[in-house]
């Protein structure tokens, strides 16, 4: 059994299940700086929120897989998610803490420990459930 | 299909009377029914707000019934709660997203709401006076011989549910009105969306919710011609590829031109055509004149919007629920309706204005040269935006808010040049622009906004002492 890392809600079921580096991306300035690299093909794209426009360019240039910290499937980067067919594992919490986002009162401690954990790592999406979206370790 | 093959497609069952929907969320709503049975999602809970109504307005009413120049105060909180619970269905999941990292949403949101609330009513009581009620009841129909037109669910929905329900709602949460206050103006707002949502249903219903979630509001001649030019897709095809990405591609920009909002798409439908297979029709706007950030899809050739005609097979997918909701997305179950798309076609609309005998078909092998325009309008914008500072993008956001969700039924009317010219409409209110200051503060915008909008816990009724006639008498 592989090493699921974190869960979250899958945006829709799928059997694609990407596989690249997690890459943490805190500004605009990181989106476009990934675009311009040539190298998008290669991360799983970890953002914070769950809105369309921080990932917009990276959307329509053809991420593989995307996870974010905050939002469901009806927000908007959810149904874009959606539309491009691109897995998407949304409001991910990471296994092994106790730590879950709360809107409107969560601690930037929850977000950056997520983002030290998975930043970097080989993983998979696993969003075959209609519901759970998990990230398995593949390093 | 990854879980669903084999199994029938079941959704018919979800229009019969006595069929209750599926549950979208485990979530509740309370809002004002307090100590009574919590209220859910879907065709349950239209139920639900139906068989506890005081009045007749959630039922199918008539011609004279809209016509009636005003709500009484049962009425009104009916429509109230009904509005604040059809919020929470549709927006309480959406609003878990969070800080967005390119524009202040829930800060640019709340701001329009309070400004929408105090500037639409006399706006809107000008443009009645100027085409009469049958005329806006007019502006309605005239979306069932369009496409590529903003009078939509959500724009005729935002009306009421955001100029009224969320605009009275963050007002009372900032303790700058009471219940009792703006009565003749919560009227105005609400006759004006009931008017054009009658209009442009005539079933006697005013929302997708109340319908099982169809918005099936096309004529049916109209709706030949454009079924007459689906092309066939097969799943997994690139010809089914190009469809799906320029879908996606060009919603994404739709979405990123109107500052992250539904504003820039419009769903219709479900229609089930003769051979069982379900139409979708998506108006997607990717070139709004009126915004100056616009210069990036008049640069790349952009048309005011396209029009994308999805045929969807319900057995392919098994599908058990689809809903087409009050703004204006699609959302199923299962979830993945892509692939099960086995045909498509797209059209252009030019201008807003342009009319419907100049809308022209897009071949799906044509794409190709629409694409790679609609992706760097998107890369342009972005960047454009990626270097607006805080204040223009929560005000530039403000303003696709409060302009956008009345431009179009501005411009049917004739009277959105009057608006901008006599009522000022692209000023900012004082009373807002002083409210700049005090959303950031105590979390309001971050935390008031979601616990009392998006839940619907701050929807409070109109009392019994409620006067029809009543403004804002003092400010104590």
């Amino acid at each position: 059994m592989a090493d699921v890392l974190a869960e979250g809600y899958n945006v829709f079921d799928t059997g694609k299940s990407p596989s690249g580096t997690v890459k943490y991306l805190e500004s605009p300035a990181d989106v476009i700086g990934l675009i311009q690299s040539g190298k998008l093909g290669e991360h799983i794209l970890l953002v914070q929120g769950g809105t369309t426009t921080f990932l917009a360019p990276a959307l329509s240039m053809g991420a593989i897989g995307v996870i974010t910290m905050s939002g469901a499937p009806e927000s908007h980067l959810g149904i874009l998610s959606r539309e491009f067919q691109t897995p998407c594992v949304m409001t991910a919490y990471l296994t092994t803490s106790d730590s879950r986002y709360v809107v409107g009162s969560t601690d930037p401690s929850h977000f950056e420990e997520i983002a030290k954990v998975l930043d970097g790592r080989k993983v998979r999406l696993d969003c075959t459930d209609n519901e759970v979206g998990r990230i398995v370790a593949d390093d | 299909m990854t879980t669903t093959e084999g199994k029938r497609a079941t959704y018919k069952q979800r229009y019969e009377t006595d069929d209750d929907g599926l549950r979208f969320q485990s979530l509740t709503y309370t809002g004002n029914f307090v100590g009574l049975e919590p209220v859910t999602d879907g065709i349950k809970g239209d139920k639900m707000l139906k068989e506890r109504a005081r009045s007749k307005v959630l039922e199918k009413v008539s011609k004279d019934d809209v016509l009636n120049p005003q709500f009484s105060i049962d009425e009104l909180n009916d429509l109230n709660n009904y509005l604040a619970w059809n919020i929470w269905d549709v927006l309480v999941m959406r609003a878990t997203e969070g800080v967005s990292g390119m524009i202040p949403r829930q800060e640019y949101e709340i701001l329009a709401f309070m400004h929408e609330f105090y500037r639409w009513p006399e706006i809107l009581r000008m443009t009645t006076d100027e085409v009469g009620a049958q005329g806006i009841l007019d502006i309605g129909a005239s979306a069932r011989r369009e496409i590529g037109t903003k009078v939509n669910s959500v724009h005729d929905w935002c009306i009421g549910a955001v100029g009224f329900g969320m605009g009275r709602c963050g007002l009372l949460a900032l303790e700058a009105i009471g219940p009792d206050d703006y009565v003749a103006e919560s009227n105005e707002i609400l006759k004006f969306m009931q008017r054009v949502l009658w209009g442009k249903r005539q079933d006697g219903y005013i929302l997708n919710s109340q319908d099982r979630y169809r918005c099936q509001i096309h004529e049916q001649d109209f709706l030949d011609q454009l079924v007459g030019q689906i092309e066939t897709l097969e799943p997994g095809s690139p010809k089914h590829g190009s469809f799906t990405q320029f879908n996606a591609a060009t919603e994404l920009l739709a979405f990123l031109h109107h500052y992250d909002n539904r504003l820039g798409l419009g769903d219709t439908g479900p229609y089930e055509l003769p051979d069982g297979n379900l139409l979708i029709l998506r108006d997607l706007f990717v070139n709004e004149e009126i915004y100056h950030w616009s210069d990036v899809s008049e640069d790349a050739g952009l048309p005011y919007s396209y029009t994308l005609a999805m045929i969807i097979d319900p057995e392919k997918m098994s599908l058990e629920e689809i809903r087409v909701n009050d703004i204006s997305t699609t959302f199923t179950r299962p979830k993945n309706y892509i692939e099960a798309i086995i045909g498509g076609a797209v059209f252009a609309r030019q201008k807003w204005d342009t009319p419907m005998g100049e809308v022209y078909p897009i071949a799906i092998d044509d794409l190709g040269d629409h694409l790679p325009r609609v992706q760097q309008a998107t890369l342009k914008l972005y960047t454009k935006t990626s270097k607006m500072c805080r204040r223009d993008l929560i005000w530039n956001g403000q303003y696709v808010y409060y302009v956008d969700m009345i431009l179009p039924h501005l411009r049917k009317a004739g009277t959105y040049e009057k608006a901008c010219r006599d009522y000022d409409l692209w000023e900012i209110d004082q009373r807002v622009s002083n409210y700049y200051y005090d959303i950031t503060k105590r979390g309001f915008a971050q935390e008031t906004v979601p616990s009392k909008i998006f839940s619907g816990a701050g929807y409070l009724p109109f009392s019994d002492k409620a006067n029809l006639r009543s403004s804002k008498g003092r400010w104590l």
